[in-house]
């Protein structure tokens, strides 16, 4: 072999080393990326009168890409039928337009003996607090929180449908939004909470 | 000497081959551990590859049977197999109480289910591989066109 030769396949070595540790940085930054997009849906019930705990994680991805298969019931194509009964007459669709183009503000506060109950728009999400002490054994009551990103309602509702809910657009849209507490109900015995966040695992 | 190093060379890599063909589909396991009154220790591991072969000796109509009450769920099934084999480790579901600890994850391209009771433990592990296969044979089934009683 030339001394030339032998230069250039050193010149050539040194340059597939390069490549090399090229490519698996830029395929370990794309895992990277990858792992921490991905959003989890975290359903905890903890049951302390009976000691029982239920841990359920549930990558969003899963949910967004098998719903749509599931035809079943009320349940077709990650749509849910609503029938008019249950709607009730009531023009969903025209309520969350009105709440969408509204400020910041509370729209509903019911104060009673036993009960609150408080629907909101409050920093992009729609908030629902309702106490309940009607239970008289339950000196605590039962405390529930709802708050739904705006935009996960509106996906709810984006079907051009007026008695159906997409609930794989909910999904998608819950995957875009940023970490949330969705659901919290809590009485003496029992805590459930619903929430997303880009952790596998349940701790909270 | 020279031909015989030759042919144990060949046996050798035969060998080597039916092995690493026989596991390239992982291996499923069975743990199980009672613990009382005595101590009994089941340790199975299996070759997953085994059981799409297994499928094959099975009852035509119980296939036949399987497959037709798998068909309307086979897209849920396949899109749920391919989005666990994409996503990373994970405890999907976990149960505990007083006696029972019951825990369903995606650990390392296998789903593994693991109960531990007050008299035993009980650890399985699948493959996704294995699971989509068996999958995969049960819909090129011929599905039966009767109802189960």
């Amino acid at each position: 072999m030339t001394p030339r030769m032998n230069h250039t396949m050193k010149t050539i070595g040194k340059r597939l080393q390069v490549a090399a540790v090229f490519c698996l940085l830029v395929t370990a930054m794309a895992t990277v990326a990858r792992a921490g997009s991905e959003k989890y849906l975290h359903v905890k019930v903890d049951d302390a009168e009976n000691g029982e705990s239920v841990n359920v994680n549930l990558p969003l991805s899963i949910a967004e890409k098998v719903l749509p298969t599931v035809n079943k019931g009320n349940l077709h194509a990650g749509c849910v039928h609503i029938s008019n009964a249950d709607m009730d007459g009531v023009d969903i669709k025209a309520i969350l337009d009105a709440i969408r183009t509204a400020p910041d503000n509370e729209f509903v506060t019911v104060k009673e003996k036993d009960q609150d109950v408080r629907v909101a728009k409050s920093n992009g999400n729609l908030v629902i607090h309702v106490r309940d002490m009607s239970d008289k054994k339950d000196k605590k009551g039962q405390k529930v929180d709802i708050t739904v990103p705006m935009k996960v309602v509106d996906a709810l509702f984006s079907t051009a449908k007026k008695d159906e809910l997409d609930i794989a657009a909910a999904i998608r849209a819950l995957g875009d939004a940023g970490d949330a507490l969705l659901v919290s109900v809590e009485d003496a015995s029992q805590h459930v909470r619903i929430w997303v966040d880009s952790k596998s695992s349940s701790d909270r | 000497m020279l031909l015989l190093g030759k042919i144990v060379l060949g046996f050798a890599a035969t060998a080597a081959a039916g092995v690493g063909l026989l596991y390239s589909d992982g291996m499923i396991v069975v743990d199980v551990v009672e613990k009382q009154p005595e101590r009994h220790h089941i340790y199975v591991p299996a070759p997953a590859l085994l059981v799409p072969v297994g499928m094959h000796f099975a009852p035509k109509e119980k296939l036949a049977e399987a497959s037709r009450e798998i068909r309307p769920w086979l897209p849920t099934i396949r899109a749920a197999v391919a989005q666990l084999r994409e996503c990373e480790d994970i405890t999907l579901v976990e149960v505990k109480n007083h006696d029972e600890h019951v825990r369903v994850a995606k650990s390392g391209g296998s789903i593994v289910v693991d109960v531990e009771e007050e008299d035993d433990t009980v650890h399985v592990s699948t493959p996704i591989r294995a699971i989509s296969s068996v999958i995969e044979q049960l819909a090129a089934a011929e599905p039966s066109t009767q109802s189960a009683p």
